[in-house]
């Protein structure tokens, strides 16, 4: 079956997507909200933990009761998250209630009730969370990683900040929800079994009067890459090491994916072989392809008792450096085999698919078919990623470190 | 879908759910052993064991495993629990036979010194990396002090001690006594032709030599102790509660499970208004863990030093008052649509399907059709819960907690 994509636009500048996926029962949807942790003003960094929370408490004339119960009713498996740019809001169910689920998730962006005495509830949530960040030193270090990088506010912690979210009111939280809840920059994505027309409709019905604003346009100051070292009594250092790659808008974006899959795709990959293999230092170790619409970078992890740190540290830079001199024809191979069928697997999944289109409509203003993607990849060659990696060497690092003691970078 | 089972003449058991609309194609091995088959001596031995099994055979060395699988874009892994080691890959269909290949050499290592040496120290730092995560840390913690002295209460990664004096002697005894066919599953989940795979399978496995693999399987109801260790560098308090329930193989599994969303679901269950809707926790968790012959309820919940105690009050009343407030019919409909719709969702996808058909033929030996699932969760009565509340009341739990105070 040829790949099909849906895609309309309401008058208001909201985008709905539509992904088929033949033979499954299921269907998933993904809303993504312009109101991520940049989006928000200065002061109030964490104020889209809460709103993710807040905006669940009733809506649309239902009590947080009543609203949780239709949606737990429906069987849904609902998930959120607070992204740069964006909140994502998504869930997967049975394809027959997804019109109703797509009704309730109307009230909860367009008409939540925003109760003042609920919003206490959910900062204090957002504050319990921050401090459960702090016994969580693998995943801080990656959010330290991610805002130490990223030019400010791009890289802003999504956890938020203490000091912020204690001086946070409901107030000042429903005035940026008003301000960043915008339809003209909201786009839904739905994959699986659906009827699109009726799905057209049906959004045209929910969303065609909901509120727009101006298009809020953010200065990001980009920061110089260092190290930063967090001090925590545990067990291992937590490394996080980040260095600049290109957004999927630019030409070199498949010899960049190529890249990192030959340093780090599978367990044959560069880093695995490297650290973990030949010399035993880490179990976990690995580097991924991470991007905002207006930058990109590879972020990298490892985990390792303070007695190896440094050496972890040192392999790992190496590793990123010795790319430059050059992929083999069986790394290229073996990377796109692994794109390639990662990418094929992944479609069986109606959430992923949602997910995926939701980002590729907002990055690139379409959404790539698998077909495109496959083919593209296909097309890199050892000389088109070795001179883009020559051409674009991995020399700057930001570099953060959590644990009980701090290595040298480079 | 169409189900295929063969067993060869050593005890290997082959089976397949065979689905031609699928993108891709699941194998799994299933080794019927894990941390309760271990002595103290050898603690850890079954998860190291796994990790030993991706270095190589006799004709292969680990960077050709490793290798061999990214050739074939494979997405694979394995895990070692309380009593299973479980080996999987997905691979799009025409690449199947390869990983099978692959997957039946690996079955039989070499479990060299070298590759042993090096790896040891690998465990050493995920048993180093789990100390830097209280929850599951914690969880550790209190299934051994719930399981006392029964094997199930064992560590899965055993300790430094353990890791740092074990051998590969000792290891290469375990495998012999644990990996043999007759204990090993074969399962083939997605789109693929089962007699062609299966003839593959017997070709290369057919001489491998049955031996004696028991277990023991008493049920225990849990020492019901309570236990909390104070750790200056934590912010919050992450406690495990733990209390007995129905084993794998008992019928009433399907109404635990359904119990235990309707108590500790991540959203519009109990613990869910009581603790998380008020701020009391940040999270409260509720989940079945049917085992061989036993089963628990574990409950995790993670608070601020100051709202620890009161989160514990809390969970005791909605323990103590199960029996009081029965669980309502729309509370039980409720937890039979996600649990239905996760199904639904979970088997869409071959590795989803894969590991479900895997457990089941492990544990039941016999296989059950989706809508077979299905069904059994449909049939599930409010007299099943309000039984099982009575047979395991929830309140009689061993707890754990690590945190600040």
């Amino acid at each position: 079956m040829p790949e099909k994509t849906d895609i309309y636009k309401l008058a208001n500048g909201m985008t709905l997507i539509g992904i088929p996926v033949a033979g499954v029962q299921s269907a998933a949807f993904e809303f993504l909200i312009p109101a991520g942790a940049a989006m928000t003003p200065n002061g109030c960094c964490g104020a889209p933990a809460v709103i993710e929370d807040w905006i669940f408490r009733g809506a649309g004339g239902k009590t947080s009761r009543q609203l949780s119960d239709i949606l737990d009713g429906l069987g849904l498996h609902r998930g959120s998250g607070v992204e740069s740019k964006h909140i994502n809001l998504s869930a997967a169910l049975q394809a027959d209630n997804l019109p109703k689920a797509i009704e309730l998730y109307a009230d909860i962006i367009l008409k939540p009730a925003l109760k003042p005495e609920q919003f206490e509830y959910s900062k204090q949530l957002a504050l319990q969370g921050l401090l459960g960040l702090e016994d969580d030193p693998r995943h801080e270090t990656m959010l330290l990683l991610r805002e130490h990088f990223y030019p400010d506010p791009l890289g802003r912690n999504t956890a938020g900040k203490k000091q912020d979210l204690q001086n946070l009111t409901a107030e000042k939280t429903d005035r940026i929800i008003a301000e960043n809840f915008d339809l003209s920059q909201t786009m839904l994505a739905v994959a699986g079994k659906y009827d699109f027309q009726k799905l057209c409709s049906l959004v045209e019905k929910l969303f065609a009067d909901g509120k727009t604003n101006d298009k809020k346009n953010i200065t990001p100051k980009q920061r110089p890459l260092d190290y930063y070292h967090h001090p925590h009594d545990g067990a291992q250092v937590h490394i996080g090491i980040m260095t600049g790659s290109v957004t999927p808008q630019n030409n070199d974006y498949y010899n960049a994916r190529v890249a990192v899959a030959v340093l780090s795709g599978g367990m044959s990959a560069r880093l695995f072989t490297e650290v973990r293999e030949k010399r035993g230092l880490c179990y976990a170790v690995g580097a991924s392809y991470h991007s905002l619409k207006e930058t990109a970078g590879i972020g990298c992890y490892a985990g390792t008792i303070p007695q190896k740190a440094q050496e972890t540290y040192d392999v790992i830079i190496a590793e990123f450096k010795r790319l430059a001199d050059g992929i083999s024809e069986s790394e290229l191979q073996r990377a796109k085999t692994g794109l390639q069928s990662a990418l094929v697997m992944q479609s069986e999944s109606t959430m992923a698919r949602a997910g995926a289109a939701a980002t590729d409509y907002y990055f690139l203003g379409k959404v790539r078919t698998l077909e495109e993607i496959k083919q593209n990849i296909e097309k890199t060659t050892v000389k088109s990623v070795t001179d883009f990696l020559k051409n674009n060497p991995f020399e700057t690092f930001c570099s953060v470190t959590t644990g009980p003691v701090e290595i040298k970078p480079v | 879908m169409e189900f295929k089972h063969k067993k060869l003449e050593n005890g290997l058991n082959i089976i397949g759910e065979v689905n031609k609309a699928a993108q891709s194609a699941a194998v799994g091995f299933f080794v019927r052993t894990g941390a309760r088959d271990e002595t103290d001596e050898i603690s850890g031995v079954s998860h190291f064991l796994e990790h030993m099994l991706f270095k190589g055979t006799d004709k292969l060395a680990a960077h050709e495993v490793n290798s061999g699988f990214d050739d074939l874009g494979a997405q694979y892994n394995a895990h070692t629990t309380e009593e299973n080691t479980v080996y999987y890959s997905a691979t799009l269909p025409e690449r199947l036979c390869e990983a099978v290949t692959l997957w039946c050499q690996l079955m039989r290592p070499a479990l060299r010194n070298s590759d042993f040496n090096m790896e040891k120290n690998v465990i050493l730092e995920e048993i180093a990396m789990y100390k830097d995560m209280p929850e599951f840390d914690a969880q550790e913690s209190c299934r051994a002090l719930h399981f006392g002295n029964h094997p199930c209460g064992k560590s899965v990664l055993g300790s430094v001690e353990s890791i740092t004096s074990l051998t590969s002697k000792q290891m290469r005894e375990y495998f012999e006594s644990r990996y043999a066919p007759n204990n090993i599953t074969a399962a083939i989940a997605g789109n693929f032709d089962f007699e062609k795979i299966c003839g593959q399978i017997e070709n290369l496995c057919r001489s491998w030599k049955p031996r004696q693999a028991e277990r023991k399987t008493e049920f225990f109801a849990g020492t019901a102790k309570r236990e909390h260790q104070k750790r200056k560098n934590l912010n919050c308090q992450h406690i495990w509660l733990a209390s007995p329930t129905v084993a794998y193989q008992d019928e009433m599994v399907y109404a635990a499970t359904l119990l235990a969303k309707i108590i500790g679901d991540s959203t519009g269950s109990r613990f869910f208004w009581e603790l998380v809707d008020s701020a009391i926790a940040e999270t409260a968790s509720m989940h079945c863990e049917a085992m061989d012959g036993v089963g628990v309820f574990y409950s995790y919940i993670r608070a601020d030093r100051q709202n620890g105690p009161k989160a514990m009050e809390v969970v005791e009343k909605i323990f103590r008052s199960l029996q009081k407030e029965k669980i309502s019919a729309d509370e039980l409909q409720k937890a039979k649509n996600k649990v239905l719709s996760a199904i639904t969702i979970k088997n869409e996808i071959p590795m989803g399907r894969l590991l479900e058909l895997g457990i089941n033929w492990v544990y039941l030996g016999q296989y059950r059709p989706i809508e077979d699932e299905i069904q059994r969760i449909k049939n599930v009565t409010l007299a099943d819960i309000q039984n099982l509340i009575e047979r395991f009341p929830p309140a009689d739990f061993t707890q754990f907690a690590v945190g600040p105070q």
